[in-house]
């Protein structure tokens, strides 16, 4: 056991501590949530990269009609300069040798921003190198163009012819040249670009597998998960239902031992005088009650387990709750020799709640006090008010301590949990049942409360059940109203 | 000697009748009426020439000069006969009629006087783009068809735009004259 003050710190109950409670109610729930989560995020996942994949793909569709259309566009119009030139070539007349000229400048105008628009696209040294190499030798062409367009428009025609062969050919051989350059480059680019998309597609195979087989894993995992948890949780109820009927046939067959042993005594004769049979029936009159007692708490935690118990909500005194629990308890804490000290803060405000229902709460922490605090025999019980911590919620507490064996840390997650006994004191042969508890918390949360614990082995155990103050202005007829409509919305 | 002196005295007339036009262009640039139009001579823009006297024009477009001063073949570019243009430049530059300036072409070419033949075009944007195409082709044009594809020579020491300019265009007489 470690230090005292565990879990369970009186709190006013936060929307993050109910959804918290409502996932541990459902763990399967959670877990196909995450599943679900987890399936959504791999989806997207997927459908982001075959997105990309797919864009990749069109850029690169783009990009290479776009170069092709470019490259041909050049070739084109470098072809029409030379053959307009040419063209020339073949007339006298004036007219006509101007329009080719004409024709021959604009395919150059044409070619000459195509390598304008190619070196402004350009990224790559090779590229750039290539481009302007082109750009060169292009300006190279022209000026040899320009002269033979002189030459032919002067009427020099031999003149022109020769000038073409000896440098028209070789420069514009240089221009087709650089052309097959920048195409063979573009080529080996689209080759690049291709084998890196084909790179990408396999990649986003590769990782759509592993996300799908990531996701099979996950959730065969889940489905094993829960299907265990499922069947771990029902072993542990049978087993716990197993305890449960040992225990309530130990605790029954003490007490009807005793009356089978009084009554075989009273058959027998072997009770003698009026005195000795009061004192047996006595003795049978108590282990029948309780008997009885053991019985009805079985039915109300039932009931309570169902949801179908009827409360009856009214304005209620915190000091006649107590009262009313510390009277009922009377008898069994007088029996067992304890004392019980009791601190009610004067003026405190009402609670709305079931009395009956919230004196056998108390009345189940009173009785736990008392079997387990063999030695101390002291109990004290509480009642002050929590001024809120969320403004305009105040809240009643009542607590029951006591110097008992406590609890272990490990095990205060369990008390609450029906049929649970601390193996320590199934040990020590307290008897009990594993209800109390559960049925205290039930009756609490039924009344819009809750109850808490602290704990330290070996020091004791402080039980508190904290209950939403009424409104100081509600009206008694009208809480009763709202008690009762409350009752039928239960 | 009576035949050498009717010559003289035909020279003479010829002379003075000359003279007073000349000083009539001279002495009063003003009378160009609204209605005409100024003949600018262009050459491609690279020629160095920016100034030619009207004897030395006549020269160039008479065919008697063969380069320009930078070494380039002169290139005559002349309209198609007929327009407007071609006679203004026949007729003041040259001081010929239509049959004279190809009378003298013929002549000249057959004796070798005459070192360069007239490339004729139709229209004026194909002088323009001829001229534009070959450094040292010379033509001319209207005034309203000049663009920033030629250059313009001054005559005389002045532009089309000047008061003192000698060349214009007489108007084209009405068709139902």
């Amino acid at each position: 056991m470690s230090e005292g003050n565990n879990n369970a710190a009186p709190a006013p109950v936060q929307p993050r501590d109910q959804v918290l409670r409502v996932f541990s109610r459902y763990p399967s729930a959670l877990l196909l949530l995450v599943v679900f989560s987890v399936e959504v995020g791999v989806g997207m996942f997927v459908i982001r990269d075959v997105r990309t994949a797919s864009v990749e793909a069109q850029q690169m569709y783009a990009r290479s009609v776009l170069g092709l259309r470019q490259i041909g566009e050049l070739q084109y119009q470098a072809q029409e300069t030379r053959r307009s030139t040419l063209y020339a070539l073949t007339t006298n007349d004036s007219n006509l040798q101007v329009e080719y000229a004409d024709q021959s400048r604009e395919a150059d105008r044409r070619v000459t921003e195509g390598i304008a628009e190619y070196l402004k696209q350009a990224r790559m040294p090779n590229e750039i190198e290539v481009g302007r190499g082109l750009q060169r030798d292009w300006s190279a062409y022209l000026k040899v163009r320009d002269e033979v367009l002189a030459s032919i428009l002067e009427g020099s025609i031999k003149e022109a012819v020769d000038m073409d062969l000896n440098g028209g050919v070789p420069s514009f051989e240089r221009v087709r040249q650089d052309l097959e350059d920048v195409k063979r480059l573009y080529d080996q680019q689209a080759s690049d670009q291709l084998a890196r998309v084909g790179a990408s597609s396999r990649r986003s195979v590769v990782r759509l597998v592993g996300v799908v087989c990531f996701t099979l894993i996950f959730a065969t995992f889940s489905v094993w998960a829960i299907q265990r948890s499922r069947m771990l949780g029902a072993v542990q109820f049978a087993r716990l239902q197993m305890e449960f009927v040992t225990s309530i046939s130990h605790e029954l067959r003490t007490p009807l031992a005793v009356i089978r042993s009084a009554a075989e005594n009273i058959a027998d004769g072997v009770v003698g005088g009026k005195e000795q049979l009061a004192r047996y029936g006595s003795v049978i009159r108590n282990q029948s009650r309780q008997i009885t007692d053991l019985v009805n708490e079985i039915l109300l935690f039932a009931s309570t387990r169902n949801r179908n118990n009827r409360y009856t909500m009214r304005l209620l005194q915190v000091s006649e709750i107590i009262d009313v629990a510390m009277e009922n308890t009377a008898e069994l804490v007088r029996e067992a020799g304890f004392m019980v000290e009791r601190h009610v803060e004067p003026d405190l405000p009402c609670i709305i709640g079931d009395l009956s229902a919230l004196s056998h709460c108390l009345q189940n922490l009173i009785g736990n006090a008392v079997k387990y605090s063999a030695q101390t025999r002291w109990i004290c019980i509480r009642a002050l008010l929590d001024e809120a911590r969320i403004p305009g919620n105040r809240e009643i507490q009542i607590a029951v301590q006591d110097r008992g064996i406590g609890v272990d840390k490990s095990e205060l997650p369990h008390l609450f949990e029906p049929f649970y006994r601390s193996p320590a004191v199934a040990s020590a042969q307290i008897h009990g049942t594993g209800l109390g508890l559960p049925l205290a918390r039930s009756i609490a949360e039924a009344m819009n409360g809750r109850l808490t614990v602290e704990s330290k082995l070996g020091v004791g155990s402080t039980f508190t059940l904290h209950l939403p103050a009424a409104k100081q202005k509600q009206p008694l007829a009208a809480a009763g109203a709202r008690g009762r409509d409350a009752v039928a919305q239960k | 000697m009576g035949r050498w002196l009717i010559l003289g005295v035909a020279a003479s007339c010829l002379l003075g009748v000359s003279n007073s036009r000349a000083r009539a262009g001279s002495t009063a640039p003003n009378d160009v009426k609204p209605s005409e139009e100024n003949l600018a001579i262009v050459v491609n823009t690279s020629n160095p020439v920016d100034n030619l006297s009207m004897s030395e024009l006549r020269k160039v477009f008479l065919g008697e000069r063969r380069h320009w001063p930078n070494g380039r073949r002169i290139t005559l570019v002349m309209m198609e006969p007929g327009q407007p243009e071609r006679k203004t430049l026949i007729r003041e530059v040259c001081q010929m009629n239509e049959s004279d300036f190809s009378q003298h072409f013929l002549h000249g070419v057959f004796t070798g006087e005459v070192f360069v033949s007239p490339k004729t075009l139709a229209s004026p944007v194909g002088v323009r783009k001829f001229i534009f195409n070959v450094p040292g082709a010379i033509g001319y044009v209207r005034v309203t068809d000049l663009d920033s594809s030629v250059k313009v020579l001054r005559v005389d020491g002045h532009l089309p735009d000047d008061k003192e300019y000698s060349l214009h265009i007489p108007p084209a007489p009405a068709q139902d004259q």
